[in-house]
């Protein structure tokens, strides 16, 4: 089923597919809406998520303001999303790096290639 | 002709580097920030920074940049250590030496050591928490035996090279336990093989030529209060005879003559009649020969500090000010002078070098316990400035321990430094763990406790944030608009070199 979203009676209601937002970019994308909304995720069905925010009574939004946050949170959700990927597919990397920063030489590694040494240095001896 | 292929030769051909074995590229951790509606600025682990136009992190996420097509963008991505054409990139101990090196400001533990000699003081400026206006000494100066226990606590911090800064009330009040207190650590020093800066802080009010002959003797540095111009200082400043701004003057050129230019410096406090007076704070210190000035913050300390909506009205007013008046310093700069803004710098050093700044807090972990320690006039021990002032509102969530009581051990590495610990670092934040800027920002558990009533705070609602935030991203914009600008920034990390 496609659902579009819309701005119900003071709540803007986005959805977005399961398989194309991972659950974390949703919450780190909503901890940024808890200032001025109440927010809650649930599913519309099983292959959507339902995201809505409703002011607090002393946002102190405007009739106009609706449609901006709307779309506010239509591109957060998204940069949230991609954000979560470069912090999955990196994590590996992110820790190897880390613990080679704080370890005392146990992760050091033989440089990759060969050195050369034309000024003759003789840096192997 | 043939061509020889000659030993000497340091590059080989452009093909030997190309380590791409199949079309595509693999991430390097970073993060991304929108810095205006046409410009969004990418950051790694390191602090290297890129502003793209955009659109163009999406386009990195989705492998959408072409090696080909893309030419001088793949290049940057790759030289700047956002991409790899290797799963794990031959460089990592290089980016690793570089962390290592961002991070080597932890590495010496504990420098600054603040001793509350007195909480006594002749001032009632009406953005103080701590002082008293009295003249018993029993009750509010620090007593030898806890100058001794402190020294000797200072004395035990792995790092060679310690500062002890002599706070109030008004620290000359107490000027016989500085004398005493550098005479003794000067002794344990040499014994204990360590390097101790001297700094008193002090409104200079009750100076004297004696004084300043012994801060010349001992090398000790003056760091006084000035918050602008007479109107806004007397103001800020109150005291008997309100000539708080005249006994300040004189003091600085008495220091300056008898210590030298360079041996002191002067600090702001920023109050609410101060933000309506940004150039003219900045003409005073410039007029007064000052190279530097730092705008500091409006301190949340002892005022309405857990009202979300006046916190952050406040923290508008107080970016107003800041831009206002790094403008004006700017323009100072334009003109041929050097004259450099502090805030600004601490920020920049983070941005555009490879290296720490020690400033205590702006910090990831936090300075407080990492970098500083405060022995208060009773004999308490406090993580930081701030923790002791909060302490006067009657919240103690940042007391160590006690002089009387409490071991090195107990005090850096006991339950309550544990705590701390748990939301000292910017990387394991809600908020911050996913922020561009989190290289160049810090954690502030204590201003967060202050303002939001628990060490962990919450962000969109934290002024901390909210300030730094723009701040930072601030000065990028000024920079990357300007390359003048740039070049003043320059000279503010690099120093004057004319």
């Amino acid at each position: 089923m496609v659902f579009a979203n819309e701005i119900v009676n003071d709540e803007i209601i986005v959805y977005c597919a399961v398989d194309l937002y991972s659950k974390d970019s949703l919450f780190k994308c909503l901890y940024w809406y808890g200032d001025k909304f109440h927010t809650s995720v649930g599913f519309a069905d099983v292959d959507t998520y339902r995201i809505s925010i409703k002011p607090k009574s002393d946002a102190g939004l405007a009739s106009e303001d609706f449609e901006l946050y709307q779309l506010k949170l239509e591109r957060d959700l998204i940069d949230f999303n991609l954000r979560d990927i470069v912090t999955k597919e990196t994590k590996n990397i992110r820790e190897l790096l880390i613990a080679k920063a704080f370890s005392n030489g146990e992760f050091d590694e033989e440089p990759v290639g060969e050195i050369s040494d034309p000024v003759g240095f003789e840096i192997r001896k | 002709m043939e061509v020889i292929d000659k030993v000497t030769r340091k590059f080989k051909d452009l093909g030997k580097y190309d380590l791409q074995s199949e079309p595509g590229y693999y991430l390097l951790p970073f993060r991304f920030h929108r810095v205006t509606s046409e410009k969004e600025i990418i950051v790694n682990e390191l602090g290297d920074y890129l502003i793209l136009t955009n659109g163009t992190f999406e386009r990195i996420v989705r492998r959408q940049i072409s090696k080909d097509l893309d030419a001088d963008l793949y290049g940057d991505l790759m030289a700047n250590f956002f991409i790899s054409e290797e799963i794990i990139n031959p460089l990592i101990d290089v980016l690793a030496t570089r962390y290592r090196t961002k991070k080597s400001f932890i590495d010496h533990f504990t420098a600054l050591h603040i001793f509350v000699v007195s909480l006594r003081c002749e001032h009632t400026c009406h953005y103080c928490q701590v002082s008293r206006v009295t003249s018993d000494k029993d009750q509010f100066d620090m007593s030898q035996v806890h100058i001794d226990k402190g020294i000797d606590l200072m004395m035990q911090s792995p790092n060679p090279n310690v500062t002890m800064e002599f706070q109030g009330g008004e620290a000359l009040l107490a000027f016989e336990n500085i004398q005493y207190a550098i005479a003794r650590s000067q002794k344990l020093a040499l014994a204990n093989n360590k390097t101790v800066t001297y700094v008193i802080c002090t409104n200079l009010a009750v100076v004297t030529d004696e004084i300043l002959e012994f801060c010349k003797e001992n090398d000790v540095l003056i760091s006084t209060s000035l918050d602008g111009p007479e109107f806004v200082h007397n103001e800020n400043r109150k005291r008997p005879g309100r000539n708080s701004y005249e006994l300040t003057i004189s003091g600085i050129e008495k220091a300056r003559e008898i210590l030298g230019w360079d041996k002191v410096s002067a600090l702001m406090t920023t109050s609410n009649l101060s933000l309506e007076y940004p150039v003219e704070i900045v003409d005073e210190y410039f007029n007064l020969g000052f190279k530097n000035m730092f705008l500091r913050p409006i301190s949340p300390y002892g005022f309405a500090v857990k009202n979300e909506k006046k916190n952050k009205y406040n923290t508008e007013k107080f970016l107003t000010f800041y831009k206002i008046a790094l403008n004006r310093i700017i323009e100072y700069n334009l003109k041929g002078s050097y004259f450099s803004e502090d805030y600004s710098t601490i920020i920049l050093k983070k941005i555009l070098t490879p290296f720490p700044v020690n400033y205590v807090d702006l910090n990831s972990p936090a300075g407080a316990i990492n970098n500083v320690i405060v022995f208060n006039y009773e004999g308490s021990v406090y993580a930081s400035d701030e923790s002791r002032m909060l302490a006067e509102m009657k919240d103690y969530s940042f007391r160590l321990g006690h002089l009387d009581t409490h071991s090195y051990q107990q005090i850096f590495y006991g339950a309550k430094a544990y705590e701390i610990a748990e939301v000292w670092t910017n990387e394991n934040l809600p908020g911050c763990s996913e922020c561009a800027f989190q290289p160049y920002c810090g954690s502030d558990p204590i201003h967060n406790q202050a303002t939001q009533g628990d060490m962990w705070g919450y962000r969109p609602t934290s002024t901390f944030c909210q300030r730094n935030m723009e701040v930072i991203r601030y000065l990028i914009d000024l920079m990357e608009s300007d390359k003048a600008i740039k070049k003043i920034f320059e000279r503010w990390i690099y120093g004057n070199r004319d």
